[in-house]
This record gives C-alpha cells, structure tokens and sequence, in this order.
C-alpha cells in the first residue's frame, strides 16, 4: 500500500484558500471544485485530489499546514480512505471541476 | 501552427483517450489562463515520471501554465531530468542532442522567423545545469552573443541529477555528491552576470516556492524574446534524491536557499522594458513623467 494527500473537505471549505493547488508539482492533480461542502452548509467549495496522480510528496500538507495554516491536508493509505476522485471522474466546467467520488479499487 | 492543430478530426473526437478531449474542451489554448486558476482548467502538462516531489517538476508545471501562448510555443530540451517532464506536454518539443539545445533552438527559431514572419511563435529551451552550464556552455553562450530571440532557462538543481550525482559547473563550491565525494573544488559559475555580458535583454533568478513570480518572469522573458532579444531565468529547481532532501521538506529548502543564495533578481534592458511597456501593457516600466523624476 501507499500513502496519498486526503483533503479534509469541511476544513478545506471553510476558507478554501487554494494555496495548495499551486504548489503540487503534479498537474491536475489537487483540484477545485466550488460545490463541495455546500451540503455541509460551506460557501466556497473546496479542493479534493486526484489520487490516482498523487505521487505521496506530501508537499501539500506542507503548503496547507505552513502557508495556509489550516492543517486540512493528511497523507493516508490509499486502500483506507473510501471513496475518492479519480482522473476519469473529472469533468470541467469553466470556473470549476467536477468529481465524482469512486473507489480506486474497482473490481 | 494554430489553435486548429489541437483540435480533432470531425467524428474522431469519441475515439480520443479523455485527458485528450480534456484538453480541447477545457485546456489554456486560445485563453489567457493564469497561475491563480490552477485547479479549474486541464493542465498542458500530463502525467510523467519525474521524481514524488522533484521541485524541478512543479517549476516545469508552473512555466508551462506561464506561457503567454501556449499554442504558439515550442520547447527545447535536452537529456537530464526535466526533459522527462517537458516532452509529456500538449505542445511540440523538441529533443537536443545533450548540449546541443540553444544551438538547436537558433535554427529553430529563425526558421519560424522565415515562415511566419511577424506572428509570434515562441521558442523556450529547458535544460539542466549540466547541459547549459558544461556540455552545451559554447551553444548557450554563442546564442546570446549573436541575440537569438529565444527564452533560455536554467533548471539549476545544481548536480546531475538524471546520472547521480556527479558535480557540476554550477554546484557550489565545498558540496559533497555522491560523486563529488571530496567536493567540489570551484565556486559555481556565474551564469548570471555572463548572460549580461553576453547581452541578455533580461534575466531573472527565481525559486518555484512563488508561483506568482514565477509566471510573472516566465511571461516578461517570452514576450521579450519575441523582438528584443535573448532572455535568461536561472531557476533553483532542487534535486531531493541527490541531496537528500525529504519531500515534504522540498518547499521549506527553496524558501531556505532563496534566503540564503537564490534571492529574487530581474534585470531588463531599457529596450526591453520599452518593448514590455509599449507593446504588452506592463505599466511599471512607461517612462517616469517628468514631474516625478524632478521629485526625486
Ligand atoms: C553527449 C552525452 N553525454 C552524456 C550523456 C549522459 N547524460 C544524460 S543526462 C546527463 C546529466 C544531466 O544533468 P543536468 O544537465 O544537470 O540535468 P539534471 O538531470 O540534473 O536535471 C548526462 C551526463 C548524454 N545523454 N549525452
Ligand atoms: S491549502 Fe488547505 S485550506 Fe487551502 S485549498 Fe488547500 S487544502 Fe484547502
Ligand atoms: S502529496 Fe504531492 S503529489 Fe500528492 S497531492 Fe500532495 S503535493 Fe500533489
Ligand atoms: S533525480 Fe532529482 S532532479 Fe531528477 S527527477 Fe529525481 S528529484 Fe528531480
């Protein structure tokens, strides 16, 4: 197993700064998406990751717990964190993405 | 060369992999995207196989985003690490022989100069310390000299990093590699001021852990390589393998080494700002009214 960045969403979406975003050395990995958390009663939406893009750097958690100060971030096994965004679950949308949340460990 | 050149076929677009139609739908061709809207559109850049946290590849991520148009751009590169990268991008690039890229990036660039004329096509060569500083230092000083209108810029991890960690012309003086075990016995070169001697219309030193300013002096040097003349960044771009850097720490030794030694510098021509003011807008660099200037 392997670790990946794990964006706690109701802590992401309270300010949804999206310092981290910037600073993944991957593309499209850390994405954004102006809905989420909306349901949970947060106006800005939050950024979630594409785990099947994340390399485990942890260098966002870095960025979130230094820069943003927000702590959101945690670096956690893959095969423990349920439902997750995945590269073909991604749709665009102008100002925003959209994802689908699935398990990367599809049958 | 134009935006039609990535679109698809009529008909063919179902049969395209969806990073692909991504790309056409949602990607940066045609629009002016910035840095600050990362995480909104799809990316230039794919998927590749440089190092987990290589702080070479967030800056090659960063530059790419910066570039003022995308579908008119071509890269050079060479062998070392960021060619990994580079070439897994939606826009053509173009491999050197190791050494060869400025030389490789004149022809180029006067070719598209015959072809196109006035309309800009923007050439940036990307390559290592090892490639620009020691094995292509002749083609990469020669190209200054004779003011080939392209973007130079150095990924300074200061070793050979795609070899193991053999010393270079630019790693510091007293520093131990793998392969340097009794260090180095010389001081870096100095790139920087023989870019200014060479007659750069701008260069730049710039560390990736400031998105901003790196789009920023990404941007300026490719507008000022389309008329006035060659430009130069020299960007501290860490190797964490060779120096042993833990990844999570990768941003917090940019920010150490810009404090130390790789602080923010910029250096413009007058012809150049006037070009940045005049043609692109960039209001900093208008001539002082002369009200001010008695000021002062
Ligand atoms: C003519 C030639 N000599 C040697 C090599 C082997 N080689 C490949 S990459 C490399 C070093 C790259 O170092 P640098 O240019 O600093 O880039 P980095 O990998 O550190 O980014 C060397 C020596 C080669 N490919 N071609
Ligand atoms: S840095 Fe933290 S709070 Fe800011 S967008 Fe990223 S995860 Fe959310
Ligand atoms: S762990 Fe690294 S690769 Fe993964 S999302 Fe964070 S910064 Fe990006
Ligand atoms: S060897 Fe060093 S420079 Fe090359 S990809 Fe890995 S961390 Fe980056």
């Amino acid at each position: 197993m392997y670790l990946v960045a794990n964006i706690d969403q109701e802590i992401c979406a309270a300010t949804s700064c999206k310092l981290c975003t910037q600073y993944c050395p991957e593309a499209n990995t850390i994405q954004y998406d102006t809905e989420l958390g909306k349901d949970k009663g947060f106006k800005y939406g939050s950024a979630y990751v594409a785990v099947d893009r994340c390399k485990g750097c942890a260098q966002c958690v870095w960025v979130c717990d230094n820069m943003a100060k927000h702590k959101a971030i945690k670096m956690e096994m893959i095969d423990q964190i349920g439902d997750q965004a995945l590269t073909e679950n991604i749709s665009y949308h102008g100002k925003t993405t959209q994802a689908v949340l699935a398990s990367p460990w599809k049958s | 060369m134009s935006l039609d050149y990535v679109k698809f076929t009529p008909g063919f677009g179902k049969f395209m992999p969806k990073e692909y139609r991504d790309m056409v739908e949602a990607g940066p061709f045609g629009k002016k995207t910035t840095v600050s809207q990362v995480g909104t559109f799809k990316e230039i850049l794919e998927e590749h196989p440089m190092c987990a946290g290589c702080a070479m590849t967030l800056f090659i991520r960063l530059a790419i985003i910066a570039f003022p148009n995308p579908e008119d751009t071509i890269t050079v590169g060479t062998a070392g690490c960021g060619r990994l990268a580079i070439s897994q991008a939606a826009i053509p690039f173009v491999y050197g022989n190791y050494g060869d890229q400025n030389g490789v990036a004149s022809g180029l660039s006067r070719g598209l100069r015959l072809r196109f004329g006035d309309r800009p096509k923007d050439v940036v060569v990307m390559a290592g310390d090892g490639g620009m500083a020691d094995i292509g230092f002749a083609q990469t000083l020669h190209s200054w000299f004779r003011k080939e209108k392209f973007t130079t810029i150095m990924l300074d991890n200061e070793v050979y990093g795609n070899t193991g960690g053999q010393e270079s012309g630019m790693t510091n003086k007293g520093q131990v590699l793998k392969m340097a075990p009794l260090g180095k016995k010389f001081e870096k070169m100095d790139m920087l001021g023989m870019a200014k001697v060479a007659g750069c219309a701008y260069v730049a030193t710039v560390v990736p852990n400031n998105p901003r300013r790196v789009e920023s002096v990404i941007k300026k040097a490719v507008l000022i390589a389309r008329e006035v003349g060659p430009t130069y960044i020299q960007a501290y771009t860490s190797c964490n393998i060779e120096y042993a850097i833990p990844t999570d720490q990768v941003l917090q030794d940019c920010k150490d080494v810009e404090n130390d030694r790789y602080k923010f510098t910029e250096y413009l021509t007058d012809e150049a700002k006037e070009h940045l003011a005049t043609l692109y807008g960039y209001k900093e660099y208008l001539p002082k009214p002369a009200a001010a200037l008695t000021k002062g």
